[in-house]
């Protein structure tokens, strides 16, 4: 059973005179030195309920902004106003400190918290006015109490201050005469911690469009306690704000982790939802009063508003699956282990890349990860820096590292998989979970597919150990299939049933006989078409080679057969052939991406399309970021920057480097015999020619021994799996054939090919296609009389004009100034000009059309 | 002169820098004696 | 820093003196390493815990500065710091450790 994040609820409360009273750093300052000058000024730094609102990262938070217009604005944030700021966002609302203190209220059930008459009466009508508290809590709030009583325990001790304004409006009694753990102080902290995991609970049930009677579990993932003496961290802060909140079916516990506790609460909620035990989780964290201006001596001393005057609070609700929201892939989890270690770069790979590569992945495959997301305009004036910042770059470090992105590509490798930090520095509400509501809604709307959110906590705060924690999981696209029971996927998949066509073949039927018994012995589940006895080998009898086609194509629409191998068959136009060849100098496999048809008529375009179908081929059968190479043929270097222009809108392709010298990802006839690349993306009649000779240099010539044929015929909207043999194709290559074919189908290469061209699609593939068109025909025939400017030496060069304009081209940059020679390098065509003149060159030529 | 060899090594380490541990190994690999090490959070 | 950090710091320069302490530091930009820098040399700006007014001079580094790297395995601190040497701005720390020190420190 899949578990699926069907809602989530993001809450922030504005709490200015908590900042004061009962933040940590104030509390010891008070202690320490009272009249300090820090006191002093504090209070002239505390921000009003507007100006918090309007606030930049808290709109991003209650997601009226999203992360990515965030990054835009300039750092720091503190002293720009967010235009069309909100109280309330579509995941949840800001709560002002006076409805606030009424939502405290009616969250005791001890008789603890006590509010002036006056106050009550004023702020009645506003807390009464928010539709996400309902009637029941309403009713919890009463009427208010004198003022001189409250005043009273207040002075004598008994009680601890509730403030608004600088006012004092009411107190919240110690629940024991001498036991500490339920001083007048812990009480305080406790309930303004449960009514905001009350508000953030509501807000979530809301969002996920459930019922509140339809959630099972509540897990609650604070860093407070609650007990007495005798059970300091008793809890059950989970099962107490669930009752308030109406959850009446619910029961709950606490989990605790510090700041990673959101993370393993989540795949504790996902697991107990996988498991069956429950439909319903929610898990569930409220805010934090000691974090409360817990920097804000550095944000005073800065001159700053003191930004830690947010309470913040968050929810998600788990459930079975419903084949549309966003899974939480329990077979990805990364954790920090007792062994780990504390080294910084350990840490991050028990977290990154060792589930990853459990799975087969590459750090690439992760579109957006979601470190801990501490707000950098409060940590880097505190001296903490900018963490999300800093995990990225450690995540990066890391990929370059094992080689899967180059040190150059380090800035837009974290621009494009990070994110900027927004959340409120409340300890565990940082923990990555802050970006599941925007994850949810990328990943349903399609633009992410695979989101990685990273948990880390301090443990060695709590004095136990010195040990740090930490855990991830990958929330990733439903694919709108039930997911086999737990036990069954542990077991045996259904082979695919792959067709063979046997007639038609230069070495005779017998040939395709022997292949396809060669391929059954291997494990592959062969239906043989065709005029011949086939022995323990399922048969569909015909007479003829357009028979067999029929009948092949019958059996693939009602889906009796998964795939099929057969040859001389026409694919539409549009279509590319993946073909699949045992290199000779090392044995290397290699994918050639090419065609038996028509890819396109262009054919640069045809080249591209091909790549998209090669990289397809090679991820459906397990080649998680295969590298990429383009034979030097004419249009390779035009292809290659328009699939660079695809990798800059986001389409990740991982270059193969040339074994040559001079290296590159234009491929010689070196690379082709080393299979330097895992796909070697080729024209229509040159891929021909190199599977026939790939196939058959060990014979002669007549009888292809080695490989496994033309492969499959990928496009976009294709949808059928048919592979291609030559007619001269022998029995290895044939029986080769019928497994890749069962490969691809235990791949889904149907969904692989789909997801590889929406990527394209969103990386800019038709437009770059049409713009091309465009400006080919933009590119004036340069004939006007230009003289070159003065000779200076020719450093630098830029490759991918095509060799019928490169005269025009130089012509050009003369024309800008620019002095700039030709010539012929051995990938094709080269402008060359000076160092100093290279980026303007480039721009000059793509402005003129004659490179993309 | 050798900075740390045969010192008395005090770590103060970040979680969001390098943790003490960390800092405890090298430190120790450079000879010095660590007699105090923990890791501060400011987050 | 940390009050019961900067009460050990203090117990253990009286215990051993303070030629014989070296305090190692892994903050994460260069002020807060100039700050607990300037809290074991010059005593707490900050004016709140146990070293407020007590300048112990100690020598202070920031781990990842060249002049104590240089004593560490070499193997071990790739391991153990390498890459998080790649993420901080090791610049700016040295910059600002070695003004407190030249400012402050004793040893």
């Amino acid at each position: 059973m899949k578990s699926v994040i069907k809602g989530t609820g993001y809450i922030l409360v504005h709490a200015p005179d908590m900042v004061l009273h009962s933040g940590s750093t104030q509390r010891m300052e008070r202690t320490i030195n009272g009249e300090s000058e820090y006191l002093q000024k504090l209070p002239h730094h505390l921000r009003t309920f507007d100006e918090a609102v309007a606030y930049y990262p808290n709109q991003v938070y209650i997601g009226n902004k999203t992360p990515e217009e965030l990054s835009k604005v300039e750092q720091p944030w503190h002293d720009k106003l967010c235009p069309d700021a909100k109280r309330f966002g579509k995941f949840g609302q800001i709560l002002p400190q006076e409805e606030f203190l009424l939502l405290m209220r009616a969250c005791d059930v001890f008789d603890l918290v006590h509010l002036r008459r006056e106050f009550v009466a004023r702020t009645k009508a506003a807390f009464a006015a928010n539709a996400l508290l309902g009637e029941s809590i309403l009713a919890r709030v009463g009427e208010g109490e004198d003022m001189d009583e409250i005043a009273r325990r207040v002075d004598e001790g008994r009680s601890e201050g509730l403030y608004h304004g600088g006012e004092l409006v009411g107190c919240v009694d110690r629940a024991h005469e001498i036991d500490d753990t339920l001083s007048a102080h812990v009480m305080h902290e406790n309930i303004v911690y449960k009514a905001s995991c009350v508000l953030a609970l509501l807000s979530a049930v809301k969002n996920a469009g459930i019922a509140r009677e339809d959630v099972d579990y509540v897990i609650d993932c604070s860093e407070e306690a609650c007990g007495d003496m005798n059970q300091r961290g008793g809890g059950n802060f989970a099962k107490s704000a669930a009752e308030i909140a109406g959850l009446a079916n619910a029961t709950g516990s606490d989990c605790r982790g510090f700041c990673a506790a959101p993370a393993h609460a989540i795949i504790e909620a996902a697991a107990l939802v996988a498991s069956g035990a429950y439909k319903t989780v929610v898990v569930t964290s409220g805010g934090s009063t000691a974090k409360l201006g817990m920097n804000a001596k550095d944000h005073v001393k800065h001159d700053l508003p003191v930004l830690e005057d947010m309470l913040a609070g968050f929810a998600a609700v788990i459930t079975q699956d419903d084949g549309a929201s966003p899974a939480i892939d329990l077979s990805l989890l990364g954790r920090h282990t007792v062994g780990t270690g504390s080294a910084p770069q350990a840490v991050i790979s028990s977290l990154v890349t060792d589930p990853l590569d459990r799975a087969g992945l590459k750090i690439r495959d992760i579109d957006k990860f979601s470190p801990e997301l501490q707000n950098p305009d409060i940590t880097k004036p505190a001296g903490a820096g900018d963490v999300p910042l800093s995990n990225y770059k450690m995540i990066a470090a890391l990929a370059a590292r094992r080689g899967e992105i180059e040190k150059a590509d380090l800035p837009a490798f974290i621009e494009r998989h990070g994110l900027v930090g927004w959340a409120p520095t409340q300890g565990h509400i940082p923990s990555g979970v802050p970006y599941l509501g925007f994850a949810c809604e990328r990943i349903r709307e399609g633009t992410l597919r695979r989101v990685m959110v990273i948990g880390k906590g301090s443990l060695f705060l709590g004095r136990m150990t010195n040990l740090f924690d930490g855990v991830s999981f990958v929330v990733e696209a439903n694919d709108g299939k039930p997911d086999a029971p737990y036990s069954e996927t542990q077991g045996k998949k259904r082979r695919p049933k792959i067709a063979l066509t046997g007639m038609g073949g230069e070495h005779g039927e017998e040939n395709a006989v022997l292949a396809a018994q060669m391929a059954a012995s291997r494990g592959v589940d062969v239906v043989y078409i065709g005029s011949l006895d086939t022995k323990d080998i399922a048969a569909e009898r015909v007479s003829s080679e357009t028979q067999a086609h029929e009948r092949m194509e019958q059996l693939l629409q009602s889906g009796a057969i998964d795939g099929a191998v057969t040859m001389h068959y026409p694919f539409p136009i549009g279509v590319s052939t993946v073909g699949r060849v045992v290199t000779p100098a090392r044995g290397r496999e290699m994918f050639i991406a090419s065609t038996t048809g028509t890819a396109s008529t262009d054919r640069a375009e045809a080249l591209v399309k091909n790549a998209i179908s090669g990289i397809a081929a090679a991820k459906a059968c397990g080649i998680a970021a295969p590298t990429v190479g383009i034979l030097n043929v004419d249009g390779a270097p035009q292809a290659e920057s328009l699939l660079r222009a695809l990798g800059e809108g986001g389409y990740d392709i991982c270059w193969a480097a040339s074994a040559r010298a001079d290296g590159g990802a234009l491929m010689r006839g070196n690379d082709v015999l080393q299979g330097t690349a895992d796909v070697l993306v080729t024209d229509s009649l040159t891929g021909n020619v190199l599977v026939k000779m790939l196939g058959a240099y060990t014979t002669g010539g007549s009888f292809e021994s080695v490989g496994f044929g033309y492969g499959p015929g990928i496009g976009k909207g294709y949808d059928k799996l048919v592979l291609i043999v030559s007619r001269a194709s022998g029995v290895p290559v044939v029986a080769n054939a019928l497994a890749f074919a069962a490969q691809l189908a235990e791949g889904d290469v149907r969904s692989v090919v789909r997801r590889e061209f929406e990527a394209a699609e969103r990386a800019g593939l038709s437009k770059l296609l049409a713009a091309r068109g465009g400006a080919k025909e933009r590119a004036p025939q340069d004939t006007a009389e230009v003289s070159p400017p003065p000779a200076e030496p020719c450093t630098e060069s830029i490759s991918g004009v095509d060799v019928l304009d490169i005269e025009d081209a130089a012509r050009a940059l003369w024309r800008a100034g620019i002095y700039a020679e030709t010539g012929m390098g051995c990938t094709g065509p080269l402008v060359m000009m000076s160092d100093k003149n290279r980026m303007r060159a480039e721009e000059i030529l793509k402005e003129a059309g004659y490179i993309e | 002169m050798s900075i740390l060899k045969g010192k008395k090594a005090v770590i103060i380490g970040d979680r969001d820098g390098v943790p003490g541990p960390a800092i405890e190994a090298c430190a120790k690999s450079a000879g010095a004696e660590v007699v105090f090490s923990s890791t501060e959070c400011f987050v | 820093m940390d009050l019961e950090n900067q009460r050990r710091v203090k117990d253990f320069a009286e215990q051993y003196g303070g030629e014989n302490v070296v305090v190692l530091l892994g903050a994460a930009e260069g002020e807060a390493a100039g700050l607990a820098a300037e809290t074991v040399t010059n005593g707490d700006p900050t004016y709140a815990g146990p070293l407020t007014g007590v300048p112990l001079g100690l020598k202070v580094y920031h781990v990842c500065e060249s002049g104590v790297r240089a004593e560490f395995d070499r193997s071990i601190y790739d391991e153990q710091v390498g890459m998080m040497e790649m993420v901080l701005d090791v610049e700016d720390i040295e910059k600002e450790m070695t003004s407190i020190r030249e400012q402050y420190c004793k040893y």
